[in-house]
């Protein structure tokens, strides 16, 4: 055979063996960037000078420190007995009773539901878990409402308010915490506003530093629930919709009966993705409400500074165990969910204000207040940045502007200028792109319709959302920058560039899958398999047939890719230490110093460079998507 | 270009695998280290010194890194200064040393007291850094009194210091005076203090209530605090950007350089008062050291002893604002560097003896008192 027969029957080969290609690709990533240098930490958790054991965990399960109540349970499991006493001893010790408590400032008295229970302790995994549970129902109190007028009327600036609902997830801590401040403080707008018509000052994030970081978190979380659930509600097959109304279902009874059964999976996909976030939440936490707000992965962060990997890794482990619990559960639940075969065409939008008496009726009236809160949750703590950066004591001044502007032109071979640092963001933030995106679809294949397997596969495949960015930090450091010793004298090391999409792309491709695998599961498999049966490969069939249908879910996925690889903060700042490929956040970070102006500066430069980037993504994504 | 540069070592990576990450193990990393002491390796005057630090050193607004690698390398034109800002610090070198891993870097600069108590905690007495040899220093014997680090292995050289203090508002408190008048309900809900776990003027804050009421009566000292509604937040910066400048509570534990920094931004000084509590400051000396490793410990000498001159002396506590490390007749500071920066009446410190093997006791139960959930 010629040269030139092998050489035209390399790309049949390649198409014919793509997605098993791409699957050892995905595998081998996985196994590098993620397996191995969580499995570096783990195995701390039960190496105790050279030797296994579980002490550690014992340890953490029976210190009511950590595990509260739970702590007597774990110490003598065998006890049920005195467990189920001390159990109906609380129980009988609650009393519920009526009060009257006055509004603070405001002298309104209104009766108060009290329910006085002996208190229990919850301990660090306790408290996690309930700060977690609320900051999950706050984001999707705010975010919901969002998806709804998103994904159903129309009006001008929707599609780019909805291109920009993903940029809270970019921004570091320290900002979100100074812009809250600014925020919500006593010198803070809200004050300012409420000063106008004489009320306040009152020191809101005094009050109740608890209800300050939920709303802390719902900034960051709302958004994601609202840009998977309009993913979702995009692609509802209105069809159904119209037919269930054509059999004389009222518009409520067909939304319930037609429209939320498809919007479940998107909608539970946002809460659990919340709650693993808000359950390894650090620095938001601390930040606006202190050590007494403190949770597990502070606690995390803490050991890991002094050194004691033993009892981090072991809190790391049971927090994994947690969440990955979680997920499994969830996906259960997912797969449990297909059959509704749907095409991709998404219901008509109305206009928001079509006329002055529509504007009035009680639902656009909501959607106005929505409105406005939304801008004291989100547009005012980011507002309060953009000040921030272009005032200080004296006034209004362009200095911390002009401090980016001559660290670009004279700043050292050492130090962190601002263009390199918005360059490294988009170059990283388009690879992470390019390699999670087929990452995350060939997990999404491999997984949907594989059953139970499938689901644990799936869960574990999810370990990036699991693990925390401390641990994965520490792994990276201890696995790939050190490097581990292999037999012979030689040396693995992985880092650089290469090493840090790698890293990107791990921790971003979980939302692809999340956002894809819904939609693939509930195709109609008959299509794929009329593909197959016709002669196409089962790439082929995924490329002609599955993709084109899921095209929403990929476009949402890859936002968040590109998302999460701007914001990505722990594991960045470790593998560009001593290089040149710092991105905008960790700028954000090195510039803070001993004034906050020039980190607010670069800070803002971060907001503006993401939000361009999210708009141009979206619209180019928008092409695809129908 | 470099972005062609990026593309390509991706692809490079990707058809090579990661062979290319696959290195031997350089066995003669620690080369030179066997050979004595009196005879110091490496050319005093030229070759390259890897400098470690922290970010603001290099990075932050008018940093002291840049200054002095200009300087030293004009007054040493064969010498090459680089430097390296890992992000967990001197852990990062710990670590290294644990691991047995390869150490690029030659000095430390930024090191304090109880980081080294951590070291030695870690890696066994007197581990990471090199005894230092003050004989060969000209300049070592002008750094102040009390500022010797008490290192009983003599690893550092103090090259700056600050004292953690009060910042209040004048207009809204009076001048606090010991750390019983926090507990007067004048000063209830006044109080931000920071972290101890996270943050380093937090720590210093809780070690000066653990000097002024012992290990035994600290905690309870800190619960009166909490009674009278002391905020802990996260970190020297969050708190200070945030909670304080945002006027939510009249005082905060930091600097007592704070009005350096308030009178060049331009802020009314009244927000920016200094009290010094029992007439003290807690001093928290920063010290630079030799990697035992070094591959050029001669050039580090030159260098720390360029760190002691007066020029570099007066930048470094100006672009760092923190106090210099030697006495008066040896620094000329700017006229507004002497208005604005206070030095406490006395300074105390918990010294490296006391701190050895009982600093991450104290902070974790203190944390876990204010955590207690």
């Amino acid at each position: 055979m010629s040269t030139g027969g092998h050489l035209a029957r390399v790309p049949a080969w390649l198409e014919r063996h793509a997605l098993t290609l791409a699957a050892i690709a995905t595998g081998v990533i996985l196994l590098v960037m993620l397996y191995l240098p969580v499995a570096v930490v783990f195995v701390e958790s039960i190496l105790d000078g050279g030797s296994a054991t579980l002490s550690a965990f014992v340890d953490v399960l029976t210190d009511p420190f950590y595990v509260g109540a739970l702590a007597e349970v774990f110490a003598d499991p065998l006890g049920i007995v005195g467990h189920l006493d001390a159990l109906v001893g609380w129980l009988v010790a609650i009393s519920v009773s009526v009060t009257v408590v006055t509004i603070p400032g405001l002298g309104i008295p209104i009766p108060w539901l009290s329910v006085e229970t002996p208190g229990v302790r919850m301990g660090l995994f306790g408290f996690t878990a309930y700060q977690a549970g609320l900051s999950t129902l706050a984001s999707l109190a705010l975010g919901l409402p969002a998806a709804y007028v998103l994904a159903t009327y129309e009006f001008w600036g929707r599609r780019t308010i909805r291109s920009l609902t993903i940029l809270p997830f970019v921004l570091p801590g320290i900002l979100v915490a100074v812009g809250f401040y600014a925020t919500f403080g006593q010198g803070g707008t809200i004050n300012a506003i409420l000063g106008v018509v004489g009320l306040g000052p009152y020191p809101f994030i005094e009050w109740n530093p608890l209800a300050i970081v939920i709303v802390a978190h719902a900034f960051y979380n709302a958004p994601l629930v609202a840009r998977v659930t309009v993913a979702a509600w995009e692609s509802v097959d209105v069809r159904s919709v119209e037919t269930a109304r054509s059999l004389g279902a009222s518009r409520r009874r067909a939304f319930f009966d037609v429209v939320l059964p498809q919007l479940w999976p998107a909608i539970l996909t946002g809460a659990l993705l919340t709650f693993i976030f808000t359950f390894m939440t650090f620095p938001i936490v601390l930040a606006l409400g202190g050590l007494q707000l403190a949770t597990v992965e502070v606690w995390i962060y803490d050991r890991v500074q002094r050194l004691d990997f033993q009892t981090a890794a072991t809190l790391a482990v049971l927090e994994t165990i947690i969440s990955l619990g979680l997920t499994y559960a969830y996906l259960r639940y997912e797969s449990a969910q297909s059959g509704l075969s749907r095409a991709a065409s998404a219901p008509p939008r109305r206009p928001l204000f079509p006329s002055l008496r529509v504007a009035l009726a009680p639902k656009r009236l909501a959607v106005v207040c929505y409105g406005l809160l939304a801008v004291v949750v989100f547009v005012f703590p980011l507002a309060s940045l953009v000040v921030g950066s272009v005032t200080d004591g004296s006034g209004v001044t362009l200095r911390h502007y002009r401090f980016l502007l001559d660290r670009q032109l004279e700043g050292q071979t050492f130090q962190t200028l601002p263009v390199p640092a918005i360059r490294n963001s988009l170059v990283f933030g388009l690879a992470t792109l390019v390699v999670a995106v087929p990452m995350g679809v060939v997990i999404s294949v491999l997984t949907t319709r594989t059953g139970r397997g499938g689901t644990v596969v799936d869960a574990l495949a999810m370990l990036p959302l699991a693990v925390s960015g401390i641990v994965f930090g520490i792994g990276l450091l201890q696995g790939l920058v050190f490097g581990i010793s292999l037999p012979g004298g030689w040396r693995l090391q992985v880092t650089g560039t290469v090493a840090i999409v790698a890293a990107h792309a791990v921790a971003a491709y979980p939302f692809v899958t999340r956002t894809v695998s819904p939609l693939l599961a509930n195709l109609d498999p008959a299509m794929v398999e009329s593909a197959r049966s016709l002669g196409a490969s089962r790439y082929r069939a995924l490329r002609d047939v599955e993709l084109p249908l899921v095209a929403s879910g990929i476009v949402a996925g890859a936002a968040f890719a590109f998302a999460i690889s701007i914001g990505e903060f722990s594991s960045t700042v470790i593998l560009a230490s001593g290089t040149d490929s710092y991105t905008m956040p960790v700028a954000v970070e090195r510039y803070l110093g001993r004034r906050s102006g020039p980190a607010l500066a670069m800070g803002t430069v971060l907001l503006f460079v993401t939000a361009a980037s999210f708009v141009v993504i979206d619209r180019v994504g928008g092409r695809f998507e129908r | 270009m470099r972005r062609r540069t990026f593309v390509g070592s991706l692809t490079g990576a990707t058809v090579a695998g990661f062979a290319g990450c696959l290195s031997r193990d350089d066995d003669d990393s620690n080369g030179d280290d066997s050979s004595d002491d009196a005879e110091l390796a490496g050319d005093p005057e030229s070759g390259t010194l890897t400098i470690a630090t922290y970010d603001s050193m290099i990075d932050g607004n008018d940093p002291a890194g840049p200054w002095l690698t200009e300087a030293f390398e004009a007054a040493f034109p064969d010498a090459t200064l680089e430097w390296t800002a890992p992000d967990s610090g001197l852990n990062h070198y710990i670590q290294l040393e644990e691991q047995d891993a390869s150490m690029e870097a030659d000095l430390y600069l930024g090191a304090n007291i109880d980081d080294l108590a951590r070291i030695d905690d870690a890696l066994g007495d007197g581990g990471l850094f090199r005894e230092l040899d003050a004989d060969r220093l000209d300049r070592a014997d002008r750094i102040r009194d009390g500022l010797d680090m008490g290192d009983p292995h003599d690893r550092v050289l103090a090259f700056d210091t600050g004292y953690i203090s009060l910042v209040y508002d004048e207009t809204v408190v009076d001048e606090p005076e010991t750390f019983d008048d926090l507990l007067d309900p004048a000063f209830e809900d006044a109080l931000i203090a920071q972290n101890a776990q996270t943050s380093d003027p937090g720590q210093a804050f809780l070690l000066w209530t653990i000097d002024a009421y012992g290990e035994d009566g600290y905690l309870e000292y800190w619960d009166d605090l909490d009674e009278n509604g002391v905020r802990i937040l996260d970190s020297w910066s969050d708190s200070y950007y945030g909670a304080y400048m945002e006027e939510e509570r009249p005082m905060i534990v930091s600097y007592s350089t704070d009005q350096v920094f308030a009178s060049a931004e331009g802020n009314d000084l009244s927000r920016h008062q200094i009290a010094f509590l029992e007439g003290q400051g807690y001093a928290n000396p920063e010290g630079m050291g030799v990697f035992e490793r070094a591959s050029n410990p001669a050039l580090a000498y030159t260098f720390m002893d360029f760190v002691l001159s007066n020029d570099a002396q007066a930048e470094i506590a100006q672009r760092n604002v923190q106090f210099p490390a030697v006495a008066d007749e040896y620094v000329d500071l700017d006229d507004e560097f002497d208005q604005y920066a206070h030095e406490p009446p006395e300074a105390v410190t918990v010294g490296y003896e006391q701190l050895r093997g009982n600093l991450d006791e104290w902070v974790d139960d203190w944390a876990r008192e204010r955590a207690g959930h």
